[in-house]
């Protein structure tokens, strides 16, 4: 740390772009390195059979993106997970057939999480790919239509044949599971791309300064906060910027007048309930080696009104946030933080939320950090991948 | 307690097995120990070191200093700080003797964490508790 320090103040004195060094003792140098290094490493998910083979990403992407998937035929996967707004839809709350409960959260980097959804309700991503597609609020489409639309359409029919090796079976809702998991081996393909603090994050690893300074000084004091007094990484830690657990943070329960959404509380009793969980029959993984949390897994009196922590990569670009959609800005996300009343935060005692107290220029050092969490643009563009000859 | 950084596990092998050198030896490299009057307990993660918001297990050998014997154990770990436990219910599996795997274990944060073993005898039950830090 002192070497680092030692040679940012060199580089400054060089003429560098930063005016003042900051300095991280040696627990935030810590924390800083373990938000990286980026990407994590991939490896197909074990619960499916298909995750990585580019027959499925092939069939997965098109299912995605086809309103067929639907029982107006109107909505697809990607009218709600639209690509060029970062796997999101920019509204408060989702839309499909109506207007759901929750946000939209993003679909990047999902590989690596361990619970579904703001509830957590599934612990995989096919089953959670399942999901929205029966929700009658959201694409209101069925297993059996699902499984007729796929033996009907000659360019599902051969990517399944090519994917899965064998002809679209007889069973409606083996067709449906191995279309989720296709669907998820497509989205386990959407990775978010290098940021700035991953470049500084990198060059505070590797002790060069002058590559440390390149990151903004507002991004580097925001960074000190979220490492440090606002304790902001306790629960946004590792690469992805979460915990991949819940958390209750003051934020309304009440989805309308009289309606309550329990989050994470009747999350954990949908799983257990769920025959797609990966206790169950669908899990391609033999050794269930992937399911101790669902093995282990225990509601808890806390649990009600929690909420999956998000991953903050490219969150300046998913507003709006929290669960329900309810902030609008970044700058209000923190300033939540920043004046949240203890007394809402609905828990059994916990003491780790207290209001930040911050300054006005804490909070925009703050979402100066956040902002350098955003990958440069890059378009999403629909992909010629290793196709199987269908067309 | 003062809290035990799990990195340090490699050194507080040789405390631990100094100061108690009969109970959990056979766990190898990695293992802590947690002691009361009745009772140590020594413990050793799979994998080691414990990760933040990553399952893993323990190995348990669990050490009568006098009177009865352990006849159960049951196993849990709090933040005491920010008193709440982990989001998961750990499963314990007597493996035979004074042994037992513990499985399905998951500290969501980094910070102070409090493992607690709470040994089971004939007469009732005692509570052994080790602190951890986890970086």
């Amino acid at each position: 740390m002192r070497r680092a320090a030692l040679l940012l103040a060199a580089s400054l004195a060089a003429g560098a772009a930063i005016a003042q060094p900051i300095a991280f003792d040696a627990a935030e140098r810590a924390r800083i390195l373990s938000h990286g290094p980026w990407p994590m490493a991939w490896s197909p998910d074990p619960s499916n059979r298909v995750s990585g083979r580019p027959a499925a990403v092939a069939l997965g992407e098109r299912l995605f993106f086809d309103t067929r998937l639907s029982g107006n035929g109107l909505v697809s996967c990607a009218g709600c997970h639209r690509p060029k707004q970062h796997w999101s839809d920019g509204h408060a709350r989702a839309i499909g057939h109506a207007e759901a409960d929750r946000n939209t959260p993003t679909i990047a980097n999902l590989r690596h999480s361990r619970w579904f959804g703001w509830d957590g309700a599934a612990d995989n991503l096919w089953a959670q790919s399942l999901r929205p597609l029966l929700d009658p609020r959201e694409m209101s489409f069925s297993i059996a239509a699902l499984a007729r639309l796929v033996r009907s359409e000659p360019a599902f029919d051969c990517r399944y044949r090519a994917a899965f090796g064998r002809s679209v079976p007889a069973d409606d809702e083996q067709v449906a599971l191995d279309a989720a998991k296709a669907l998820a081996a497509f989205q386990e393909t959407i990775v978010t791309g290098r940021t700035s603090f991953d470049d500084f994050r990198d060059a505070l690893a590797r002790g060069d300064a002058t590559a440390m300074a390149r990151y903004p000084a507002a991004a580097q004091r925001g960074l000190k906060l979220f490492v440090g007094r606002a304790q902001c990484s306790v629960c946004h830690g590792g690469p992805l910027f979460t915990n991949g657990e819940f958390a209750e943070i003051g934020v309304g329960h009440f989805v309308r007048p009289g309606v309550v959404d329990p989050g994470r509380h009747d999350g954990i009793r949908k799983l257990k309930a769920s025959p797609y969980n990966l206790l169950g029959r669908w899990n391609d993984d033999r050794s269930r080696g992937t399911a101790t949390g669902t093995r282990h897994v225990a509601a808890e009196h806390r649990n009600f009104g929690e909420f999956k922590v998000p991953g903050l990569r490219n969150v300046a670009e998913t507003a709006p946030y929290m669960h329900d959609g309810s902030v609008a800005t970044l700058r209000e996300a923190v300033r939540h933080y920043s004046e949240l009343d203890p007394d809402r935060v609905h828990s059994d005692g916990g003491t780790l939320l207290k209001p930040l107290k911050l300054a006005d220029a804490e909070i925009d050092d703050l979402v100066a950090f956040l902002r350098t969490l955003t990958e440069p643009p890059a378009p999403f563009a629909r992909r010629e991948l290793t196709e199987p000859r269908c067309d | 307690m003062r809290p035990v950084p799990a990195m340090l596990c490699a050194a507080l092998v040789a405390l631990a097995g100094t100061a108690h050198a009969a109970c959990g030896d056979a766990l190898g490299a990695g293992t802590l120990v947690a002691a009361s009057p009745r009772f140590d307990v020594a413990f050793r993660p799979d994998p080691a070191p414990i990760a933040v918001s990553k399952h893993f297990a323990l190995d348990v050998v669990v050490c009568a200093k006098s009177g009865a014997a352990a006849t159960g154990l049951g196993v849990d770990a709090h933040m005491p700080a920010h008193r709440h436990g982990m989001n998961y219910r750990p499963s314990v599996a007597a493996r035979g003797g004074d042994r037992y795997r513990v499985e399905g274990l998951l500290l969501h944060m980094p910070g102070a964490w409090e493992f607690r073993f709470d040994v089971r005898t004939a007469q009732g039950s005692e509570r052994v508790s080790l602190g951890v830090e986890i970086p």
